[in-house]
């Protein structure tokens, strides 16, 4: 194997991201800054083509949407307060199908909460963030090389789904520096976004077999483009619940959920024998890596799953899961975020929690979770 | 969509209620927009939601139908995106209603005068929802249905040249309506368009009643020219990032955390920095993690430093092996981490019997006499990385090297290390 001489930097993970989506093929940032996302601003500003400074949080939206519209590929960062007023207009980007990237940096809530300190509180607002149940792809970076390549993903996503995509980040992941070597970053390839050829009258939202709309933007001197919000058929007529439309609305259920295994991403790290399995996202997830790596010093029989695409969540999660006696799921929330949307409110005997609000799990706290369990 | 080539507009029937005075505007724009040669190709067409968002179907043109009051903020998005193709324009529609909905997207396009059109069709009232005032309702109107009489409208037109539009107008003759759009279309930059408009079912259902309660016709202008929108050119942000590679060794068996406590601008998270780049000169692996109000520029500022041989995947520090405190503020910030196994290094200045009592384990310093208020975070951590000989202080040396202040750092390093 080719050995190369180490690229060693002290970096940060909004660095990573920003320039990740940059390399992906996002050409225009629009934000409103919010503590812990303000290093993505800053680089946002840096290393875009275009750079625009909303005033808040809503035009930053729908600027992005109106960019979106017009062939551009935008992304932004905020925190919880500022995609809470964004909540409407990315309903309205979901309906539109519109490709934007959205970066949220959790931080501590309810409401303004404390805004430097992390948090992995945000998972439940996206699971319902869309009027109806409608799934939003969701990422979840574990470390730097995630941060690397799901942003990358995310964009990818955004244009092959026509959709809003979310990156869900903690104050934590993108707000500290860590020696790592650039040799660890994959090449990005640029996501190709070629002008579909369509022959006689473009109908904008007629979807072929993978379910997605070809693209075509407002102002393009070939065919006349209809975008809208509301209830619409395949020309875009606004049309009420008639059978038609219904299942155009229908379609952006199935776009997702048909072609799952496209969006679906996770690290299982396993061991011979295992019966149990500790489960975990985001930033909880190098505490893991940490405390597996004690268990099994100890001779614990223990497999580690990490979730790099939240939502939806797919079949094949399960079908892991349905294979241990015993989940532990570690997450940094009052409740179990993830463990209640995987398997509801209900307390279950082979379900259990770790959990904690205000600081990082530790890879102590999961090793006595683990043990407990 | 349509028969006549000549029209922008579809062969659907109008969807008003008769009387409805949308229908001139709409009009007045396909004429405009025919005498001023445009092309379908050429129009993007914004809408929201109301009386006046139900013409997104009407225009054989590019069209996009978005949420209420937002259309001024979709349409400036639109406008950006395609500000650097040829000929394209935007035509953003929105009523009265979604006027005060959107009035900061409003106030923003005027400021930022990028090249689109605002048409607000105001008949004084919301219409969908059974004729409720709006923010745009006259006071004559409100007077004749005796509520909010004495409270004025938004004046629009003086809000968006106030914002810096370069042509805001009102008017209130419906023959007037075609060629004020064409001046409007026809100028560079943002331009809003306020044109009164028939409510028959709520409102006022004769113009000449109409043209009673309104407000007076105004054109506002400012010589300015329409923004530019272009795409920079730029660079990765990889390749900017110093790469580190190692020259010295480290003194280290396992895994130590270094806990830098201090005030705002008193250097400790560019200190912490500097002594994460310089473990890295020693070969080692390294995290910083930095802490501080939400202002940053008063009260505590600690950092964090984690040195390893291995790589470190949890970043968290719960007990550092070495604490540096230099300040009150960083003191009371770390006071609840402070234990019995850490080394305490700490200015001699705030340690209290009560802190001796408790923790035999302190080790007071003059840090304050070693440097300035600016720089005893670089000295304390000087001293302490040579007391415990954890990294050569060449490393740290060569860390602030890159800093623009680095001889300042040096001298600082090499006094500091006298102690």
């Amino acid at each position: 194997m080719e050995t190369k001489t180490p690229q060693t930097t002290l970096i940060d993970g909004s660095k990573l991201m920003i320039e990740a989506l940059v390399q992906a093929g996002a050409d225009t940032f629009v934000a409103y800054p919010i503590t812990p996302s303000n290093w993505m601003y800053k680089y946002g500003k840096e290393r875009f083509p275009q750079f625009y400074a909303a005033p808040d949080e809503i035009t930053t939206f729908q600027w992005m949407a109106g960019l979106s519209a017009a062939g551009r590929l935008p992304a932004t960062s905020s925190a919880f307060p500022g995609i809470a007023l964004m909540v409407e207009s990315i309903n309205m980007a979901y309906a539109m199908e519109l490709p934007v990237i959205i970066i949220i940096t959790q931080r501590l809530g309810p409401s303004t909460g404390s805004a430097t300190t992390g948090a992995q509180g945000d998972l439940a607002i996206l699971n319902g963030i869309i009027s109806g149940g409608y799934p939003v792809p969701v990422f979840s970076p574990s470390n730097f090389e995630d941060a690397w390549e799901l942003s990358a993903k995310a964009v990818e996503t955004a244009v092959n789904f026509r959709t809003p995509v979310f990156l869900l980040t903690s104050k934590e992941m993108v707000m500290y520096q860590k020696s790592f070597d650039l040799n660890k970053l994959k090449p990005i390839n640029k996501v190709k976004r070629e002008q579909p050829q369509i022959e006689g009258e473009y109908l904008p939202y007629k979807a072929g077999k993978n379910l997605v709309p070809p693209f075509i933007p407002l102002g393009n001197d070939q065919h006349l483009v209809r975008i809208t919000a509301s209830t619409h058929d395949e020309a875009a007529n606004i049309r009420k619940n008639d059978p038609e439309a219904l299942a155009n609305t229908r379609r952006l259920h199935d776009k997702f959920i048909k072609r799952i295994d496209e969006i679906s991403l996770y690290e299982l790290d396993k061991q011979e024998g295992s019966q149990k399995i500790l489960m975990t996202w985001g930033i909880t997830a190098d505490a893991a890596r940490d405390a597996i790596t004690q268990l099994r010093n100890r001779g614990e029989k223990i497999d580690l799953l990490i979730l790099k695409s939240l939502l939806p969540v797919s079949p094949e999660i399960y079908k892991i899961l349905d294979s241990y006696k015993k989940i532990i799921i570690a997450e940094e929330n009052l409740t179990g975020q993830l463990k209640e949307i995987m398997y509801g409110a209900r307390p279950l005997p082979h379900v259990k929690q770790i959990n904690k609000m205000g600081n990082m799990i530790t890879p102590d706290e999961i090793v006595s979770g683990v043990i407990q369990a | 969509m349509t028969k006549n080539p000549n029209t922008f507009l579809t062969d659907k029937k109008f969807p008003f209620c008769p009387g409805c005075g949308h229908g001139i505007s709409i009009n007045a724009l396909n004429k405009a927009l025919q005498e001023l040669n445009y092309t379908a190709h050429d129009i993007i067409v914004v809408s929201d939601i109301g009386c006046s968002g139900l013409i997104d179907p009407l225009f054989a043109t590019h069209t996009i139908h978005g949420l209420h009051g937002r259309s001024p903020a979709l349409g400036l998005g639109v406008a950006m995106g395609v500000a650097q193709k040829q000929n394209k324009k935007v035509i953003a529609f929105i009523g009265d209603g979604g006027a005060t909905i959107g009035l900061q997207h409003i106030l923003e396009a005027a400021r930022r005068n990028v090249d689109m059109t605002l048409i607000v069709l105001n008949n004084l009232l919301y219409g969908m929802t059974g004729g409720q005032i709006s923010g745009l309702s006259t006071q004559k109107f409100k007077e004749i249905i005796d509520f909010e009489k004495d409270i004025p409208p938004f004046d629009l037109v003086q809000l968006a040249h106030a914002s810096g539009a370069r042509f805001a107008v009102r008017v209130n003759a419906p023959n007037k309506i075609k060629d004020t759009l064409k001046k409007a279309i026809k100028t560079k930059g943002f331009s809003l368009v306020e044109a009164a408009s028939l409510c028959p079912s709520y409102g006022m259902k004769r113009m000449n009643e109409l043209i009673e309660v309104v407000e007076e016709e105004n054109i506002l202008e400012h010589q300015r020219p329409a923004t530019r929108i272009k795409d920079q050119l730029t660079t990765s942000l990889l390749d900017k990032t110093p790469r580190i590679t190692p020259k010295y060794k480290a003194n280290l068996t396992n895994r130590k955390g270094i806990l830098i406590a201090g005030s705002a601008g008193g250097g400790a998270q560019s200190v912490a920095r500097f002594l994460a780049m310089a473990g890295m000169y020693a070969g080692l692996q390294a995290t910083m993690k930095g802490e501080y109000p939400i202002t940053v520029g008063t009260g505590f500022s600690v950092a964090e430093v984690i040195f390893d041989h291995n790589p470190i995947n949890y970043t968290g520090l719960e007990k550092p092996d070495y604490f540096i405190i230099v300040t009150q503020d960083g003191l009371i910030k770390v006071k609840n981490k402070l234990n019995k196994d850490s080394k305490i290094y700490i200015e001699e200045k705030l340690v209290t019997d009560e802190l001796k009592e408790k923790y035999s384990n302190i080790i007071p310093v003059a840090f304050g006499k070693m440097a300035n208020r600016k720089s005893t975070a670089l000295a304390a951590t000087t001293y302490v990385l040579n007391k415990e000989n954890i990294l050569p202080l060449e490393a740290l040396k060569e860390a602030v090297g890159t800093h623009r202040l680095k001889d300042i750092f040096v001298e600082v390093i090499e006094k500091a290390s006298q102690y």
